[in-house]
């Protein structure tokens, strides 16, 4: 029994990571089709997807976009966790309610009501929008991982430093802040990924504007290529490194309890 | 605690800001939008019900509506079906590595909707790598057409985008519960099946639930899956929004069809948690013991 059981949760975990590890295995086959049989292997896929001036354009682009969500988002996602964790208030279960919303609401959804509001105020399509929309559907992802960590924080530590006469602000910079540091840290690099990943929102509110997202989801319709695969693999690696990253620095934070 | 009162204004304000700015009031203009109308190409800020009337009246979008509740139901309740020892197996057979193997769960979830939707192509496409590989092999001697733009396709990638939050949802419940009570039920004589049906499954209903709902409005919600992997069986009701947003032009109606379809969203959770309510399951969930 024990055993079946060890077995069929390999089986899932290996469900879950076939597609990475096709698209990784045929982004080191040198044929322009991705079948069977192999061909034989080759970089030249990474070396034409990380000459391509287009795609690197669209990185450049992401990137600019995902480092200032990525702040929103997790200042956003900080305060929110700590309203929730440190805080009885009247409302507290309708604040709460309403930071998921943004996560349980279909995206299309949320796109086009974006799009009327800002037709209705006048508001641009363009990079400003996208980093407002993502930072928002973000905002569920970075709460729940800034909370985990105060949630094992110890509150009395602050209530100490209150009893002693710091100020709400004393409070947060030299006592919250420092412990729950790992925390953003993790929100931060998590909000990163999501945001460089993000595609019907930011192809909604864009405008002319072209992150990577756009161009892959363009490139995947009309030109399928083996350079996708390495590019996806490359994503994949990058995302990886970025959540055990941060998943590391996360548990670290567990110290702060005693 | 004064330092604390005036934090809380800190704090909840710019979220609830900002809550308000991106997501409830454009929701509320939208809702007003879908009492407008279209003339020609320009919007008609008339206040009638017509759109809607339009949507409750017309089979197909009735049809679309339901096929999506439907379809979230039924990936919910297999990913249920998949999670649920997967769940069990890393909250309570699990010591060392349970935060990496929760971690590795999640690691496909941040490659992006595109990124795995892009694999699922290559590996059900028609001169795909599954395909090609039977070939090879020689098990198959011409390709099976249905594996890609099919409805089972689209079963087989929404179950794998959503499954990681069924067994989070689950995994939380599992880890609650407390051993003794199994220890305690089979000192009393109890069998498998009645610690599997009177113990387990009640005490791990709130995960399920909260597993299944969200698995059910990501796949409501799901506009990518459908469309690029379902083919001709992939319109949605998510699909029609977006089209009556692009090409067709109709916001109105679109935004009357968005408001039906987060209705009809939070109608079946309510049933939901309506109906837990009135089951012995319900005590334990929401009777606070």
């Amino acid at each position: 029994m024990e055993r079946i059981l060890k077995a069929y949760v390999e089986l899932v975990y290996a469900f879950m990571y076939l597609p990475v590890a096709v698209v990784a295995l045929f982004s080191f086959n040198s044929a322009e089709m991705m079948a069977f049989p192999m061909t034989g292997f080759t970089l030249g896929w990474y070396d034409i997807a990380i000459h391509d001036g287009r795609l690197l354009g669209g990185l450049a682009n992401a990137l600019l976009i995902a480092a200032p969500t990525a702040l929103i988002a997790t200042t956003l996602g900080a305060m929110a966790g700590l309203a929730l964790t440190r805080h009885r208030f009247r409302g507290r279960l309708v604040f709460a309610a309403l930071l998921i919303v943004p996560f349980f609401i279909p995206k299309i959804i949320l796109a086009v009501a974006d799009v009327i509001a800002m037709a209705v105020v006048g508001v641009p399509h363009g990079v400003a929008m996208i980093i407002a929309a993502q930072s928002l559907i973000i905002l569920p992802f970075s709460t729940m991982v800034i909370a985990s960590v105060l949630i094992r924080l110890d509150h009395r530590l602050e209530e100490a430093a209150a009893d002693l006469g710091a100020s709400g602000w004393q409070v947060f910079s030299r006592v919250q802040f420092p412990l729950m540091r790992n925390g953003l840290v993790a929100s931060f690099f998590i909000a990163f990924v999501l945001s460089s990943s993000e595609y019907v929102v930011t192809s909604f509110v864009a405008g002319r504007t072209q992150p990577l997202a756009i161009m892959v989801a363009s490139d995947f319709r009309f030109h399928l290529s083996p350079k996708l695969d390495a590019l996806a693999t490359l994503i994949v690696v990058a995302n990886i490194l970025l959540v055990a990253g941060s998943e590391l620095v996360r548990r670290r934070a567990k110290g702060a309890v005693g | 605690m004064e330092g604390g009162r005036t934090s809380l204004a800190v704090t909840v304000g710019p979220v609830l800001a900002a809550l308000t700015v991106l997501c409830l009031a454009p929701l509320g203009v939208l809702f007003v939008y879908s009492f407008f109308h279209v003339d020609f190409v320009s919007i008609v800020p008339d206040l009638s019900l017509q759109n809607y009337a339009k949507v409750l009246t017309s089979g197909a979008y009735r049809y679309l509506i339901l096929k999506a509740l439907l379809n979230g139901a039924v990936i919910a309740a297999i990913a249920v079906v998949i999670a649920y020892p997967v769940a069990f197996f890393i909250a309570k057979r699990i010591r060392v590595v349970k935060a990496a193997l929760l971690t590795a769960l999640l690691i496909p979830l941040y490659t992006g909707d595109l990124v795995r939707i892009f694999a699922w192509r290559l590996i059900l496409g028609r001169e795909g790598v599954l395909n090609s590989f039977l070939i090879w092999t020689g098990l198959i001697d011409r390709p099976i057409e249905a594996l890609l733009f099919s409805p089972m396709a689209t079963t087989l990638v929404l179950v794998y985008n959503y499954l990681p939050f069924m067994v989070l949802g689950l995994w939380l419940s599992f880890e609650a519960l407390d051993d003794h009570l199994f220890e305690a039920a089979a000192d009393l004589g109890a069998g498998r099946t009645t610690i599997l049906v009177r113990l387990v499954l009640p005490l791990t209903a709130p995960g399920l639930v909260a597993g299944a709902l969200m698995v059910f409005a990501l796949v409501v919600g799901d506009f990518l899956t459908p469309q690029l992997i379902g083919g001709a069986s992939g319109v949605t009701v998510i699909g029609a929004i977006a089209d009556l947003f692009g090409a067709a032009f109709d916001w109105p109606l679109g935004s009357a069809i968005a408001w039906t379809l987060l209705a009809a969203m939070v109608a079946v959770v309510a049933a939901v948690v309506v109906l837990l309510r009135r089951t012995p399951w319900g005590n334990v969930m929401f009777g606070g013991g």
